[in-house]
């Protein structure tokens, strides 16, 4: 059977070709019926410009997506017919109930009158949103938004549906019951195209993962697959006193360690079992005559995966968050 | 013609009217909506028209073109880029229907807004100053045609990529200044200079003025067929740069 979506050498550049922002370079994937196929990629990898694209919201630069056997440049009604979309921002009407909410979509959508206030009712009671339904959703905490936005992207009972980072800003509870929701719509037979950041999300729902940073992609793999690569760019970081910037080479020569990076007046170091290699620290420490100023356990980055997989130095991306930063360029060396 | 072209035509109308409707349920209370669309007629009709002796039917065809003229060009410009802002705007970009039919929905909305209000408007003309109408075929035609053509005319800036409606909204607003005092609406076509009448003969809101004219005192300089049909391909016409507009900013990803 065709794929739902075949995607061949999409490319978005933002602004003139040349200056502009090269958010997605010459992506090519295939998602298949009734799979769950996660996006996953740090922040301003190219995700929603990818998304965007292949929901017709953005022109694309050049490439080609054919979607359930229609190229979407010259034959998008079809796919828009059968496609449901939950995008980033909960873009509800915040003027209009819940329930006019889904009106006026399943409208929008022809779904036919006899059906309408049935399939709304039975949305609305599924996301726990019956007893609010008169309400106008401005006054609605950020998760009924999303539970809203997400009714109204299915209420047409979409057979594809595109979810661009439907759990961040939730709850812990509210996020398992959207990714419950996800898991119930695909056996359903709904194909889902997921798009997050989150590595364990990614896991726990997905048939396959592509991995995108800088608008291209460096695998599409099993959860199962991947997880071994996360494996291997676990980390510990630890900094020692006095002059524990010293410390590398030895702190690298502990058994288990792949690759020591320093970060700042600490050492990142990546293992495999990081349970492992804490005592291995603090022997380390006490023989020197050190102080453990700081030891953390460090859960994989998307980018030290990413990394990984294209076979650059883990540790050597800038980090968003300044503290995180790596200083040293040649991971083990002095700088 | 087949069975499946029908219904799409049906439902893309259906479409166009749940956009229409959902539009003035939403927005029709804003205070933009309100300040640009429905106070902006009242002012310049009393601003300009106070002073002079104006007979009130003549005072009526007037205020009936400039609420026509204000207020189906005040939706567009703030509809569509706080829709943009957001992020509402793609649920209508991304539904099964034709982007003609997402932009006519648009323009009934203005145009909604302009048929109410130029209702008030000739509520009070009948009203308190008594005026009749002498061809209310005309009066109902050239309502209808000039609010589609002015509502389209604002649908182009609303058009405009971007998410802020003061970008198009000071704009729009001067243009239609401009065109005001150009077309023949303080000024009779009559009395104008030849380079002045010129000028006017290019903007569609003096063949609206000359309609009303024909209505409301039974008279105007021009044919009144020729002021519908300026209407109407006017407002067809002005279609075509939003559509640009609308491509543009898919290509630019706002
Ligand atoms: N409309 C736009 N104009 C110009 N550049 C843009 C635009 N939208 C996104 N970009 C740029 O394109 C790149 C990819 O952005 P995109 O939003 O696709 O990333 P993302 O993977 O969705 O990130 P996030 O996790 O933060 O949502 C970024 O560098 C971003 O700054
Ligand atoms: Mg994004």
């Amino acid at each position: 059977m065709e794929n739902m979506i075949d995607v061949e050498k999409l490319t978005k550049v933002y602004g003139r070709p040349g200056t502009g922002t090269l958010a997605v370079d010459e992506v090519s994937f295939q998602v298949e019926r009734g799979e769950i196929f996660g996006f996953l990629g740090p922040n301003g990898a190219g995700k929603t410009t990818t998304q965007r694209m292949l929901t017709t919201l953005l022109e694309p630069t050049s490439g080609r997506i054919v979607v359930a056997g229609h190229d979407l440049r010259d034959d998008a009604y079809p796919v828009k017919r059968q496609m449901g979309l939950v995008p980033e921002e909960s873009n509800v009407y915040t003027e209009l109930t819940s329930w006019d909410n889904l009106m006026f979509t399943a409208r929008l959508y022809r779904v036919p009158t006899e059906e309408r206030e049935a399939r709304a009712r039975d949305l609305l009671e599924t996301f726990g949103l019956w007893e609010k339904r008169d309400a106008k959703t401005e006054n609605y905490s950020k998760g009924m938004r999303r539970r809203l936005s997400i009714a109204m992207a299915i209420i047409h009972q979409p057979s594809l549906l595109y979810l661009d980072e439907p759990t961040p800003g939730l709850d812990a509870q509210s996020a398992r019951a959207i990714q419950d929701l996800i898991r119930e719509l695909n056996a359903q037979g709904t194909t889902i195209f997921l798009t997050t950041h989150q590595i364990e999300e990614a896991n726990q729902l997905c048939d396959r993962v592509a991995i995108i940073n800088h608008g291209k992609i460096a695998t599409v793999d099993t959860p199962e697959r991947l997880r071994q690569t996360i494996q291997r760019v676990q980390s510990v970081e630890v900094a020692l006193e006095p002059d524990g910037a010293t410390h590398g080479p030895a702190l690298e020569a502990l058994p288990g360690v792949t690759t020591g990076v320093k970060m700042g007046d600490k050492w990142r170091l990546y293992t495999e079992d990081p349970s492992a290699l804490l005592p291995l620290i603090m022997d380390y420490a006490a023989s020197q005559n050190l102080r453990v100023v700081s030891l953390n356990t460090l859960a994989p980055s998307l980018e030290d995966v990413f990394l990984e997989i294209t076979g650059g130095q883990v540790g050597t991306i800038k980090h968003d968050n300044p503290e995180d930063k790596p200083r040293g360029r040649k991971p083990g060396g002095r700088s | 013609m087949n069975n499946t072209f029908i219904q799409r035509v049906k439902d893309e109308i259906a479409q166009a009217w749940t956009v229409a409707v959902k539009d003035v349920r939403v927005y029709y209370l804003r205070p933009g909506m309100i300040m640009f669309g429905f106070l902006m007629p009242f002012f310049m009709f009393f601003s300009f028209s106070v002073r002079r002796e104006l007979g009130a039917a003549e005072g009526v065809a007037r205020l009936l073109a400039l609420s026509v003229f204000f207020t189906a060009g005040a939706a567009g410009p703030f509809i569509i880029p706080t829709e943009r802002r957001i992020g509402t705007y793609d649920r209508l970009l991304a539904a099964p229907m034709s982007l003609l039919t997402l932009l006519l929905g648009k323009t009934a909305v203005g145009a909604f807004f302009a048929i109410a209000v130029s209702g008030v408007a000739l509520a009070a003309g009948v009203l308190f100053f008594g005026t009749s109408i002498a061809q209310p075929d005309l009066l109902i035609a050239g309502i209808l045609l000039g609010a589609f053509a002015f509502s389209s005319l604002g649908l182009v800036f609303g058009s405009i990529p971007t998410t802020n409606p003061g970008d198009v909204q000071m704009p729009s607003t001067l243009l239609r200044w401009g065109l005001l005092f150009i077309s023949g609406v303080f000024i009779p076509l009559s009395e104008m200079a030849p380079v002045a009448r010129f000028l006017a003969y290019l903007s569609p809101l003096t063949y609206a003025q000359d309609l009303m004219n024909h209505a409301v005192l039974g008279a105007g300089l021009i044919d009144a067929r020729i002021d519908l049909a300026v209407l109407l391909v006017s407002g067809v016409l002005l279609l075509w740069p939003s559509i640009r507009l609308h491509q543009r900013a898919r290509a630019l990803g706002r």
